[in-house]
């Protein structure tokens, strides 16, 4: 009876276990390995516990930090995109136009019922020498010769800010729709203009759904593999495409694991970075918690 | 220090006509009342009058000033949101001092003018403190001080003390009274409880669910002599008398009601359709009714009934009695002793008496 009750207070818990047992089979063990892979010398695990840095050594070069500033340039950008236009169309259907919200968000949510590969390969026909980018244009006359966008770092900027923009806009939606229009009012009763509004109310009380759109967006962008191997071609190497020649084309899972455990890194450093720069204010972030 | 005047005021919500050829003068440093009940369009009229709400046609005077396109941010009117729209991620000091910094006033200025409202309204404890830390009254403080502190012209307060307990409230009312005696701006004040309403008002509009203004006037001129029958209803109780004049010579004008018998009436003056034979409603006011078991003297009204209910209130007791006509009257006596003579008990049968100048002759 007892062990009765304890498991019908430890419900909620027993109801998360699989969940939990899933993640660490296949995230916190795999994640394990890597680090094993990256700081021991002899590859299973089990059988050789020789600690080194030599493999770590290898990966730390200019030419490899030079792909990890690329992705993360190229994340940045996609990201500080994707905010810009996100937030202007998150506002206007979150605040300006409440009544049709399910219509924007129906639309919004559209492309998520479609392949994330079959996007990137529609972006492709429209983008390549023949496709109906380059046909519209000569049609136009405003080009004689079909343009290359395709297999270039704008292509590959172009179809992720396209595949993330969602990403973006849903957490701004969010805390745009909770937020609470009479504050812009009672700003503008007080004296301040639109534009000062928006800076001292509106967006520090929206800055959670900045950061988290922020997030959502950079970082798988910063590892994105399918889109710069299809839309670049495979003629760039961003972090993802570099970690998977690693263990794919070169077969040499040390330096692999080594230079995915350092861009991880990185990564992790950018993100501690961008959630203190994009804090909510004080008082807020407690309601948040 | 300065009037409000609205023009001609007319606004469409939804291609729906809600407020349609609105005039109404409000005067410099009064506390003036905006009653109505809910959805009447009284919360708009507040709206427009801040600029949050652009009008469909007419004009809106600040003083002389014509001030029907000035922005919200630049009129010198400050409002009290119904709650209150405080903002939640600055401290009690920061909230205060938003209208100044907005002004560029200098910090040591500012610093000092917020303090010395805090003061005012009791908060200086709480400067500090974040909105969320604070109870509802100290909030509804905060957001006054906000307000008042940027010396508005007029002050706009949209049903500041919905949120708050009875009791809170009454205090609160009080307090209202005292900050508009000392601050001499126009308070303007939207409210659906009558109560309120007369309680703070120097003068008050009543608005009827067509937004139309049915009555202005000081409290007592619409509790007392109400225009209409909306008005006499709307603000406190009342019994509604139907019945047609008849004017017989050299003697009393009296309302006949059906099965009942003659009440004798004051005619109000220069009123067209207070002539012979026409139909007309008599407003009573429930205190205004004397009632006994024993027969009195003196009245120009009297009528026997039946008690149906009784409801003990503490200050009052309610009874509804019921006439010959089987028309019910609601009546309240003030409970001015521990012992009272006459205990009046359920079926009892009851006199009702009252001065006919204590009803009001409305038309129908």
């Amino acid at each position: 009876m007892q062990l009765f009750n304890t498991l019908k207070k430890q419900a909620s818990f027993i109801a998360a276990v699989p969940a939990l047992i899933w993640q660490i089979l296949f995230l916190y063990v795999p994640l394990l390995f890597l680090l094993s892979a990256s700081f021991f010398k002899r590859w299973p695990v089990f059988n050789v516990y020789d600690l080194t840095f030599t493999n770590i050594a290898a990966v730390i070069t200019t030419a490899h930090f030079k792909i990890i500033g690329w992705s993360l340039i190229q994340a940045m950008t996609i990201a500080t995109a994707c905010l810009l236009v996100g937030y202007p169309v998150a506002y206007f259907f979150a605040v300006k136009m409440r009544r049709w919200k399910n219509f924007f968000l129906f639309f919004l949510m559209l492309p998520f019922w479609t392949n994330f590969l079959v996007q990137a390969y529609a972006w492709f026909f429209v983008l390549e020498r023949n496709g109906l980018l380059n046909r519209f244009l000569l049609s136009l006359g405003i080009i004689r010769e079909p343009l290359q966008i395709l297999y270039s770092p704008f292509a590959v900027i172009l179809v992720m800010f396209y595949c993330y923009l969602p990403f973006m806009i849903l957490p701004l939606y969010g805390v745009l729709e909770k937020f609470d229009l009479r504050l812009i009012e009672a700003s503008l009763d007080l004296g301040a203009t639109s534009s000062k509004t928006f800076f001292k109310i509106t967006l520090p009380l929206t800055m959670s759904g900045i950061r988290n759109g922020f997030l959502l967006v950079m970082v798988p962008a910063f590892g994105e593999y399918a889109i710069p191997a299809i839309m670049g071609g495979g003629r760039y190497l961003y972090v993802g495409s570099l970690i998977s020649n690693y263990f794919l084309e070169s077969r040499d899972p040390a330096v692999g694991s080594s230079f995915t455990t350092v861009s991880g890194c990185v990564i992790l450093f950018i993100v501690l970075i961008i959630s203190r720069v994009m804090a909510s204010p004080k008082q807020i972030q407690k309601q948040e918690r | 220090m300065i009037g409000i005047r609205l023009e001609g005021i007319t606004k469409y919500y939804n291609g729906e006509l809600i407020i349609n050829n609105l005039n109404l003068t409000i005067e410099e440093g009064k506390f003036f009342a905006l009653l109505g009940p809910s959805g009447c369009g009284k919360t708009t009229i507040l709206r427009m009058i801040a600029g949050f709400e652009n009008v469909d046609a007419g004009k809106i005077y600040l003083g002389d000033e014509d001030i029907t396109h000035v922005p919200a941010y630049g009129r010198p009117i400050k409002t009290v949101f119904q709650n209150y729209a405080l903002f939640p991620h600055m401290n009690v000091f920061d909230n205060v001092a938003y209208g100044l910094r907005i002004k560029k006033m200098s910090a040591d200025m500012i610093e000092q003018k917020v303090l010395r409202i805090l003061k005012a309204v009791d908060l200086e404890a709480q400067v500090n403190k974040y909105i969320q830390q604070l109870s509802g009254g100290q909030q509804q403080r905060v957001a006054l001080a906000r307000a008042i502190i940027n010396e508005p012209d007029v002050l706009l307060l949209d049903e500041p003390l919905a949120a708050l307990d009875l009791n809170l409230r009454e205090r609160m009312l009080l307090e209202l009274i005292d900050l508009q005696e000392k601050f001499k701006t126009t308070f303007i004040y939207v409210t659906h409880d009558q109560a309120e309403a007369l309680t703070v008002a120097d003068r008050m509009a009543i608005m009827n669910y067509d937004g139309e203004i049915e009555q202005v006037g000081t409290p007592k001129e619409i509790y007392e002599f109400p225009a209409s029958s909306f008005v006499a209803q709307f603000v406190g109780s009342t019994n509604s008398i139907k019945g047609y004049i008849s004017i017989p010579q050299n003697e009393q004008a009296v309302l006949n009601v059906a099965a009942l018998g003659e009440i004798v009436i004051t005619l109000p003056k220069e009123k067209r359709w207070a002539r012979d034979g026409n139909h007309a409603v008599l407003s009573l006011r429930p205190e205004k009714i004397e009632i006994s078991k024993k027969p009195l003297e003196g009245f120009a009204n009297h009528f026997t009934g039946v008690v149906e209910s009784i409801v003990y209130q503490g200050r009052w007791t309610q009874y509804k009695v019921r006439l010959k006509n089987d028309m019910r009257l609601q009546v309240f006596e003030q409970n001015e002793e521990h012992f009272p003579q006459e205990e009046i008990d359920y079926y009892d049968e009851v006199h009702l008496y009252w001065q006919k100048e204590n009803a009001v002759l409305l038309e129908k």
